[in-house]
């Protein structure tokens, strides 16, 4: 790792190379410390250096409803998404249950993030138990909102800690849907929207193959090895193209922004 | 009598008073109740009227909620819980929910679930009188394979593939809300979100409604404060006065949720001698709500107050 930015920095760059002008993004509650960095904070740190380089006219929706809160003044790690001090959080506007900021059904999300305990090959996702569901090996949360993240949404950031029990070829659950069991999956299940299209890892990029479905390795964070990724990824099929590149770098711009516009206290990317 | 006598023009002779105590409003539910519990994630839970069942002993409740915490982690851990409709039950930052953990996995509950925007979508069905809706959203998922009331339909509308899903349908709505009168009107802060509006939602897909506040208030701040009526008082079967009533969750706006003690649940609800501990001295081992808040302490519940909330 170059000593230079920090792996999260890195993250966050290369999440807001993911996202485009005129979007909508939103992402959702996370369970455990570990996943609202992952799920949470480095989102919203990409989502922001996004609007600050490429995407001016995106709009970000905090679990729903908070839309484009400034970042610098968050003012809590994001442990709880409707805590009094998170509704202190100067924002452009509140959305509520019934005049939604935006409507999935409608396809007016374009892109969400999410995790799981369990991602496969076809980048189906599982965060409902894992083993048989009526006598499960652990139970985890519940679905809660995955399924309408890759049912509903343009297209779905899968943010996972980069564990080889977490990449498996078969979810024992699926919860959110991506390319079901391959190349036509989603079509026969008629789903209004795109599905996962790229998997973060702390340690590497993933996207899905355009013809078979297949994830496969798109580019390895700066610092990490090939072998390191492979030694830490469950998957069984042929995930590794013949070159894999370095996750591109931020730019001195963009550690710039990060660290005095968007996150000067580092409550967003811990440094 | 309220402070300040009779206000004539509103209070009928007869008018029915619906203040009582906790005790007396949790006598009202019965073992195997479909019942649902206001509040979202750690976030204004009835967490005092929870306790007050577990004492009571309640058995084989049917909970039928969306995002859900220690509220049904403890009633679960307590036995109190046969069957869950839901799409969440962790601690959100402090992980998964121990007692429901070990309850699944010993095959101990019924569970039916369910996407979390249907889960909501579910007690507004109910609210409109409607007994299913048809949604799209939980395609492709395993949710329908387990789960026997999400059913496939064509729309004879667009011929396309969707699911229908029942309405919430409680029995019973208990929640926990900032302010009320002792006739069962609850107000609301101006300031709402999604967990205040869920029990909005809540409070009409109810049979049977029953709501802890923090305070109940003079009758005439009510008829001041009507923008902030909520829930009018012919929806509300009890209402009872419980400060900290949502402890150790937050009353938002009132006080935020109490992360040092959740953190100490989320530890000891792991292994099920020391949850049995926690149970003995939290909820058995108090006779009132009073001896449970001194037994939490002054400081901790000053530290998570919030006076006037977001305003």
């Amino acid at each position: 790792m170059n000593a230079e930015f920090t792996r999260y920095e890195v993250m966050a760059a290369a999440i807001s190379r993911e996202l485009r002008d005129f979007e909508n993004w939103f992402i959702g509650l996370a369970t455990g410390s570990t996943t609202i960095l992952l799920l949470s904070r480095i989102p919203i740190a990409g989502m922001a250096l996004a609007q600050h380089t490429h995407a001016p006219n995106s709009f970000i929706l905090v679990a729903g409803w908070l839309m484009n809160p400034v970042p610098s003044e968050i003012p809590t790690g994001m442990e709880s998404e409707f805590g009094t001090l998170l509704r202190d959080w100067r924002c452009e506007g509140w959305g509520n249950i019934l005049l939604r900021a935006a409507s999935p059904e409608r396809g007016e999300i374009h892109v969400g993030f999410g995790s799981a305990a369990q991602v496969d090959k076809y980048g189906n996702c599982n965060i409902v138990c894992l083993g048989d569901y009526r006598k499960p090996k652990v139970r985890l949360i519940g679905p809660i909102n995955q399924p309408g993240h890759f049912s509903l949404f343009g297209r779905e950031i899968i943010v996972i800690e980069h564990e080889k029990r977490n990449f498996v070829d078969k979810v024992d659950f699926i919860s959110g849907v991506g390319y079901l069991d391959g190349p036509g999956g989603r079509e026969r299940l008629g789903l209004i929207g795109g599905g996962p299209c790229i998997i973060f890892t702390d340690k590497a990029i993933f996207d899905f193959d355009p013809d078979t479905k297949l994830a496969r390795l798109k580019s390895i964070h700066p610092g990490v090895s090939l072998n390191e990724v492979m030694e830490h990824t469950g998957f069984t099929h042929d995930y590794v193209p013949d070159s894999v590149p370095v996750t591109p770098l931020p730019t001195d711009e963009e550690i710039r922004l990060l660290r005095e516009v968007i996150d000067p206290r580092g409550v967003l990317l811990p440094r | 009598m309220p402070q300040g006598g009779k206000y004539r023009e509103v209070d009928m002779p007869g008018l029915r008073e619906k203040r009582c105590s906790l005790s007396e409003a949790a006598s009202l539910i019965k073992d195997g109740t479909r019942i649902a519990f206001g509040g979202m994630s750690v976030h204004n839970h009835p967490m005092a009227f929870i306790y007050e069942l577990i004492r009571r002993r309640i058995r084989d409740l049917t909970i039928v909620g969306h995002v859900s915490a220690d509220d049904v982690d403890i009633l679960v851990g307590a036995g109190c819980v046969k069957k869950i409709e839901i799409s969440y039950v962790g601690l959100e930052e402090f992980g998964l929910a121990p007692n429901f953990r070990r309850a699944v996995e010993n095959g101990e509950i019924e569970l039916a679930e369910y996407s979390e925007p249907v889960a909501f979508e579910r007690f507004q069905c109910s609210a409109r009188g409607q007994s299913f809706f048809p949604t799209r959203e939980m395609l492709g998922t395993d949710l329908p394979k387990y789960n026997p009331d999400i059913r496939e339909m064509v729309s004879p509308f667009d011929g396309r593939q969707c699911h229908i899903v029942p309405a919430a349908d409680p029995e019973w709505v208990v929640l926990h809300a900032p302010m009320g009168d002792q006739y069962g009107n609850v107000l609301f802060f101006q300031n709402r979100q999604l967990p205040e509006d869920l029990d909005l939602i809540a409070s009409r897909a109810a049979r049977n409604l029953i709501v802890t506040v923090e305070e109940i208030v003079d009758r005439n701040k009510v008829l001041r404060l009507s923008h902030l009526n909520q829930i009018p008082r012919f929806r509300t079967t009890a209402i009872v006065e419980v400060p900290y009533g949502a402890h150790p969750s937050s009353c938002l706006q009132v006080y935020d949720n109490d992360r040092e003690h959740l953190k100490m649940y989320a530890r000891v609800a792991r292994d099920p001698a020391e949850f049995k501990k926690y149970l003995e001295k939290y909820v058995h081992g108090v006779k009132s709500h009073m001896e449970y808040l001194n037994l939490i302490g002054l400081e901790r519940l000053m530290k998570i107050r919030r006076v006037g909330g977001n305003l």
